[in-house]
């Protein structure tokens, strides 16, 4: 059976915008909670020809568990009987807004797999970050999920947090794994555009200190039975994110709900925002606002080299297309910056640590 | 149009130094004399292009006639000769003031005198002219009249009861400066009845009327549709137009001796009619030229490279238009192995250069790499042939050089007495050699001889800094001295990059390529591969710096909300390293080329 096997439900509810985020999210909109639970539905419904059996669902956010397990309830019904056997249903969850009886809930209602935005274990890299909640309840979440039943469970961090020392590296590190999750998500903070964090004028982390910080963390993770398998994300092996592997395999996918993109078939449109506008239309049964993005095949070609190196196994060449500069290969192979062989192309560890400088000698971004 | 006779025409110009306010008192002259209308005044009406207007400087100089009724009640034509306000274009100066019997020597009441007031009140007084003092600027707070009248008065031989006190701003005393000009300033003296000489003092092109050049008439008679013989290029035209500037065009049909105007030739170079070349009609030549003709010769050099090499043909195009109204601007196809292909371009000085290339990126839209500004060598090699060299790349291998020659200049320096140190330090840092100081008012005089590539790189602007802008300065070439000059070659990983090598004095070398070294170093972003960045003199490494590999560069995290915009982020990055230039395996942005221009006096010893 074809159709789009990935779907994506944005749940922009939070309780207040951390400093360093530039998402699409709602706070002080709670009221609005129902409404929008009935236009994902709707949504999802008028989408729902595109869609084939379901191999991945990720609710993401924003704070997904503020929807509440009512809401949550009624979303996961409308989606259930498009789940293929053994889908992975992920849900983000926030650790000051879950306990143990709410995500037992979740497991019941058919969520898979957690990951919990932890970010970092020192309280004033925390409080740098605007998350309201303690060192503690990030440890204790991880353990309520066990306990909940969860048998696949992720951990967000950030390195590169103004004020984060070598030392604080150190103990987030040691944190983690002591919590021992199935999967480790751990970013360089991006001082985006429209964040708190990029208003406040704070200086761009040293590019010597970020390397060091990023290499200790996969060294770290490594040594503690971690697999680096994508640019900055680690798995007990068989534990990878398949949702988003299908991101890295330029797989079709649909994203519901506000600011939610969805590509399909080589067409790329991205709901708008306004949270009232969204809602409305659907009540209307109309389709939400969109904003269209034209994709020619250089863009897609472009992407897939984009998105695939990022992977510890490379890409296919057949299923790539060829880079823009096949000579580069060649030049960045006898560098020890990658392999290639067999049709297929695949960056070292070395080569995996400036990926953005090798991506800009293979292809012309244009 | 009014006729007036011989007797009664007054040929002047207004000479001062930068921002004295020479501009501010012709645009008056025109106003009070009815000339303009205060509709059309505009402020600097003779300055006619942009450039000039916004950097408040004078480069092209025109003649324009007014009329003014005097006194003693007789009219009088009165031909203001504008006069270029740089040191770049001084032999422009003496050919306007060639075409002068008197010139307003207009000095800033709160500054006094200054280098150009000096430079220019010698060469008028070498061109025998009348000067008469001004003061001007005296309705600032800060204008000292008495004092600086004295001094004005000792360096023209006047009275000071003579000078001028006004202020071309308020109008004050401009009355009194134009009585002057008839009182003072001599009837021309030329035989109306000899066979015609005209002076060119200025030439521009017009792209509807081709060459139009501005003349002073010394001896007979210009018609229209005489036939004109210039007579040091031996070139034959025809005048299509003869007028004068009112300040418009006006078309009179006749220049007699003594008048100022302009011709129009159709001509389509303007190197056919050069500056100071004298124009005769031709079916009655004059035996012998006007004295002073000169050739006028680049004294800088350096390559315009287009950033994006498909702009080659524009820069060609580009530069062949701006030659039509430049006659001192040269140039020629370079090739280089770092930069492509490229023009190897004379300037007749530092700002003429900045000039050019502001007009090429900015009227022409080009983005342009200069190289390090250079001056011409004269090489004499082991088997005794001397040759020009323009560029560090002409430089044969030095094991077969004899001798390397470089222009001097001399260099006259109005210094506060508390800034007399500075000055000489900076002049011993830049090879000087002392020739005398002695106090001009209330300052020092310092003349020293310098290598004129001393000068090129940044020496007005240290001058400037050290002294709190309270020097002035002024020179003039002097001719070519022996000098152990060598070729500092700049390699990045390994190759030579030819766009960056420069001829320095050898014991400038070490320290100058240090610092050319630490600043590519600082400038060249880290790539992919280690790039080391080494200084040599032939073969032999002088300095060393290692621009370090990446460690770390990759996209934080991209999932499917973030894919388009990643990739608009690597599309972003792509336009920037647009505007690097790949030399061999590295890319090179351009300030690490403008950085080599900087290369101030962190890169020198002593200072």
């Amino acid at each position: 059976m074809s159709g789009v096997r990935h779907l994506y439900v944005h749940l922009p509810f939070c309780g207040s915008r951390c400093g360093y985020c530039a998402f699409v999210v709602e706070t002080g909109s709670l009221a609005m909670r129902d409404a929008y639970a009935d236009a994902l539905v709707a949504e999802l419904e008028r989408e729902g020809e595109r869609l084939g059996e379901l191999e991945t669902v990720y609710l993401g956010g924003g704070t997904p568990t503020l929807m509440r397990p009512r809401r949550l309830r009624r979303l996961l019904d409308a989606v259930r009987p498009r789940l293929a056997p053994g889908a992975e249903v992920s849900i983000e969850a926030n650790p000051e807004t879950v306990d143990r009886r709410a995500l037992a809930e979740l497991r019941a209602m058919g969520v898979t797999r957690l990951s919990v935005g932890v970010q970092s274990f020192q309280p004033h890299l925390l409080a740098a970050l605007d998350r309201a909640a303690t060192p503690d309840q990030a440890r204790d979440v991880v353990g309520c999920a066990r306990a909940a039943g969860f048998e696949d469970v992720s951990i967000d961090l950030i390195f590169g947090i103004p004020g984060q020392t070598p030392d604080d590296l150190e103990a987030d590190l040691g944190e983690a794994v002591a919590l021992a999750p199935d999967h480790v998500s751990w970013y360089e903070l991006e001082l985006k555009p429209g964040s708190a964090l990029a208003r406040r004028g704070l200086p761009a982390l040293d590019e010597d200190e970020g390397a060091d910080a990023y290499r200790r963390i996969v060294a770290g993770l490594e040594e503690a039975g971690y697999r680096w398998y994508e640019t900055a994300n680690f798995a007990r092996p068989g534990r990878e994110c398949r949702h988003s592997l299908a991101y890295w395999g330029a797989a079709d996918y649909l994203g519901v709900g506000i600011g939610a993109v969805s590509t399909v078939a080589g067409r790329r449109w991205r709901n708008r925002p306004g949270l009232a506008a969204y809602v409305a239309a659907l009540a209307r049964q109309e389709a939400p606002p969109r904003t269209v993005e034209p994709l020619d095949e250089d863009d897609l070609r472009r992407e897939r080299w984009m998105l695939g190196l990022r992977l510890a196994g490379g890409l296919d060449l057949a299923w790539a297309g060829p880079p823009d500069r096949p000579e580069a290969l060649g030049r960045l192979s006898a560098a020890g910056l990658l392999e290639s062989g067999e049709g297929g192309v695949a960056l070292t560890r070395e080569g995996r640590f400036v990926q953005n400088a090798i991506l800009h000698e293979l292809m012309e971004y244009a | 149009m009014i006729r007036v006779d011989q007797a009664h025409i007054r040929n002047f110009s207004i000479i001062a130094h930068i921002d004295h306010g020479k501009s501010t008192l012709a645009d008056r002259i025109l106003q009070a004399t009815g000339a303009v209308s205060e509709r059309e005044m505009r402020s600097q009406v003779l300055d006619s292009m942009d450039l000039e207007r916004e950097r408040g400087i004078t480069i092209k100089a025109q003649a324009v006639r007014v009329h003014y009724t005097a006194a003693d009640g007789e009219t009088y034509q009165l031909n203001l000769i504008d006069t270029p306000g740089h040191v770049d274009f001084s032999y422009e100066v003496s050919r306007s003031l060639a075409a002068c019997e008197g010139a307003l020597l207009v000095v800033d009441a709160s500054q006094g005198i200054e280098a150009q007031t000096l430079a220019n009140a010698y060469l008028a007084i070498e061109g025998d002219l009348e000067l008469i003092p001004v003061l001007n600027k005296i309705d600032l707070p800060a204008a000292d009249p008495d004092l600086h009248g004295r001094a004005v008065a000792d360096l023209v031989g006047e009275d000071p009861d003579r000078v001028l006190r006004i202020s071309a701003k308020t109008g004050q005393g401009v009355d009194e400066v134009l009585e002057a000009i008839v009182e003072r300033v001599p009837p021309p003296a030329g035989d109306p009845e000899a066979p015609a000489r005209a002076l060119i003092f200025d030439s521009v092109y017009d792209q509807y009327r081709g060459v139009v050049a501005f003349v002073r008439v010394v001896d007979g008679a210009f018609a229209q549709r005489d036939r004109l013989r210039a007579m040091q290029t031996g070139l034959v035209v025809e005048a299509e137009e003869i007028g004068v500037m009112s300040p418009a065009m006006t078309p009179t049909g006749r220049l007699g001796a003594g008048e100022s105007g302009y011709l129009v030739t159709g001509l389509k170079s303007i190197g056919d009619l050069r500056v100071g070349d004298t124009l005769t009609v031709a079916s009655r030549p004059a035996p012998e030229p006007l004295p002073g003709y000169r050739e006028v010769k680049p004294m800088v050099f350096c390559g315009l490279f287009p950033v994006d090499a498909d702009d080659y043909h524009g820069l060609r195009d580009a530069l062949e238009r701006l030659s039509l109204n430049d006659a001192s601007l040269r140039w020629e196809p370079e090739t280089s192995q770092a930069l492509g292909f490229g023009f190897r371009c004379g300037f007749l000085g530092l700002l003429h250069m900045e000039i050019v290339r502001e007009r090429l990126e900015r009227e022409y839209d080009l983005e342009l790499l200069a190289t390090t500004p250079n001056v011409e060598y004269q090489v004499t090699d082991t088997a005794g042939v001397r040759r020009a060299v323009r560029s560090p790349a002409e430089l044969p291998p030095p094991t077969s050089i004899e001798l390397i020659e470089e222009p001097y200049v001399r260099c006259t320096i109005l210094v506060p007495q508390e800034g007399v140190g500075a000055v000489m330090g900076l002049c011993q840092d830049r090879r000087g050699v002392f020739v005398t100081m002695e106090p001009i008012e209330q300052r020092q005089q310092i003349v020293y001889d310098l290598p004129l590539a001393e000068i090129v790189l940044d020496f007005y602007d240290q001058l400037k800094s050290r002294t709190r802008g309270y020097a002035s300065l002024d020179y003039e070439i002097i001719g070519y001295r022996e000098s152990p000059l060598v070729k500092l070659d700049v390699l990045l990983a390994g190759d030579t990059v030819d766009a960056l090598s420069m001829i320095v004095h050898r014991d400038h070398a070490y320290a100058r390529g240090k610092g050319l070294v630490e600043r590519l170093h600082k400038t060249i972003p880290r790539q992919l591969f280690d790039v080391p960045v080494q200084a040599a003199i032939g073969g032999k490494i002088l300095a060393r710096e290692t621009v370090k590999a990446k460690r770390k560069d990759v996209l934080a995290k991209c999932y499917g909300g973030d894919i388009s915009r990643k990739r608009k982020l690597l599309e972003r990055q792509k336009e920037g390293k647009k505007r690097m230039k790949q030399v061999g395996s590295v890319e090179v942005p351009q300030e690490a080329f403008l950085s080599v221009l900087r290369i101030g006096d962190d890169g020198r010893n002593g200072s």
